[in-house]
């Protein structure tokens, strides 16, 4: 299910900066769009399809504010649709929020999967000996909001058998909501203090420390890691000429995409989906093995 | 049960407001206006917009703007014409008015939204402040000085002036000390 998680942690990171970096700083509408694709792709292959389309039903929402939130704040563009208290409100404006929107649920989802793959002990194995106090920070902070979400169940049902919400009405329940939110912030805090004294009372950080791992180094690992940095690099180099520019405003460069260009989102398109193709393949094997006993 | 019907309620009052505070035109209506006709006995003011610093900067200006179709091959945007001044008229009124006649795009930020109190000309033909450098934007003289307060406060008079001017160092090469 998970096999992309049993690489070595550097390639975790490694491949999740440079999807990350090409989903952030390339405003290209199809880098955005097959970016988005391969993350929805990659989460509901680690999670499930109903999980998915949960999360889905949130972020449409999400979307949506946010892509009519920026022609309503930007007046650029040239092709005007119609005035709103003597503002335009343009075509380019539209497109740009929509992309826009498009590139921050895309992080969002890349984020989501990300949690899942790079555990703490991940993370601490590899940023612990040379800046540990940042990455006990960082991973404290990743692990923040699936234990706050955690706890916060906990209260609710412990609230729920003391016999608080047995009220109808959705705004009592929504001030008891924002009660258990209440003392959710002091535990964390506390927490937080917590764990960070636990560790140092393990003697996180002091020379001489050593810590146990079980990742190794493999030819596999030595493979996807070629892939990667060669696609990333040829990427990189296609920017720099210019290949990926576009431009939204005053007006929208152009949509074609001719035969050219097909080699460029082909290079984007191994690179964002392959993860997924691991995954499938490693799904595929072990069908496959499973059907010859 | 009734604090839900109050709130929903209150919900509903406030997109009423929103709604009502809304208005939506189409594009022809919007640049169908009225402009009065000059007559001897009118008072009125000359207009005139200019990009010329932006064609000096030529390089320093957004690629996508580097353009005849926003910065003009004589650098004027819109040559001096007359207008018929309404009494209380601020400078921003008669540009907006202006911009409406010749369908020229603009952009401003609100008297509301700035702490100035004052109307603030973001862009005007697609040509934005920060457009051509850290230091680029739109300026206004009026009979050649450049007030020191906003568009939405400049009351003007009879026979007066009016210089929108493109800056790309802070008004420096337009004459503004």
């Amino acid at each position: 299910m998970r096999s992309f998680s049993t690489y070595h942690p550097f390639i975790l990171f490694i491949y999740y900066v440079f999807v990350l970096s090409i989903t952030m700083f390339m405003m290209h509408p199809v880098i955005l769009f097959l970016s988005l694709v391969g993350s929805l792709i990659f989460y509901m292959m680690l999670t499930s399809v109903r999980t998915l389309w949960k999360e889905i039903r949130f972020y449409l929402f999400v979307f949506i504010l946010m892509a009519v939130t920026n022609p309503l704040f930007v007046h650029k563009g040239e092709t005007i649709l119609f005035f709103l208290n003597d503002n335009p409100v343009t075509y380019e404006a539209v497109v740009y929020g929509v992309f826009i929107s498009m590139m921050l649920i895309a992080v969002v989802f890349w984020s989501k999967a990300y949690s899942y793959l790079m555990t703490s002990d991940k993370f601490v194995y590899l940023f612990g000996k040379t800046i540990p106090k940042l990455s006990l920070v960082i991973s404290m902070a990743l692990k923040f909001i699936p234990s706050f979400k955690q706890q916060i169940k906990k209260v609710h049902n412990t609230q729920k058998t003391l016999g608080i919400y047995t009220s109808e009405s959705i705004t009592d329940r929504i001030i008891s909501g924002i009660r258990t939110f209440n003392s959710m912030i002091s535990w964390s805090l506390e927490n937080a203090i917590e764990q960070g004294d636990a560790m140092k009372a393990k003697g996180y950080g002091l020379k001489g420390r050593t810590n146990f791992s079980i990742f190794t180094w493999n030819h596999r690992d030595m493979f996807v890691f070629i892939i990667i940095v060669i696609v990333f690099i040829i990427i990189m180099f296609v920017n720099g000429l210019g290949g990926y520019s576009f431009t939204y405003y005053p007006v929208l460069s152009n949509w074609r995409i001719t035969g050219n260009d097909i080699v460029k989102y082909i290079l984007v398109m191994l690179l964002v989906f392959l993860p997924s193709l691991i995954e499938l393949k490693e799904n595929l094997q072990w069908k496959y093995a499973k059907s010859r006993i | 049960m009734r604090k839900d019907i109050l709130i929903v309620a209150f919900i509903a009052l406030l997109i009423a407001v929103v709604i009502s505070g809304t208005k939506i035109q189409s594009v022809e209506e919007y640049y169908l206006t009225h402009i009065d006709d000059i007559t001897e006995d009118s008072e009125t003011v000359f207009i005139s917009i200019d990009a010329r610093a932006a064609l000096d900067n030529w390089d320093d200006l957004e690629s996508e703007l580097q353009s005849e179709k926003y910065v003009p091959k004589d650098g004027m945007i819109l040559e001096e014409t007359e207008y018929v001044l309404r009494p209380k008229d601020t400078v921003f009124d008669i540009l907006q008015r202006t911009t409406r006649h010749h369908q020229i795009h603009m952009e401003y930020q609100g008297a509301n939204e700035n702490i100035y109190n004052s109307v603030y000309i973001q862009g005007i033909n697609q040509l934005y402040e920060f457009s051509a450098g850290p230091l680029s934007g739109w300026m206004y003289a009026v009979n050649g000085e450049f007030p020191d307060h906003g568009v939405g406060k400049y009351t003007l008079e009879d026979g007066d002036v009016i210089e929108f001017k493109y800056t790309t160092d802070l008004g420096r090469d337009v004459q503004d000390n």
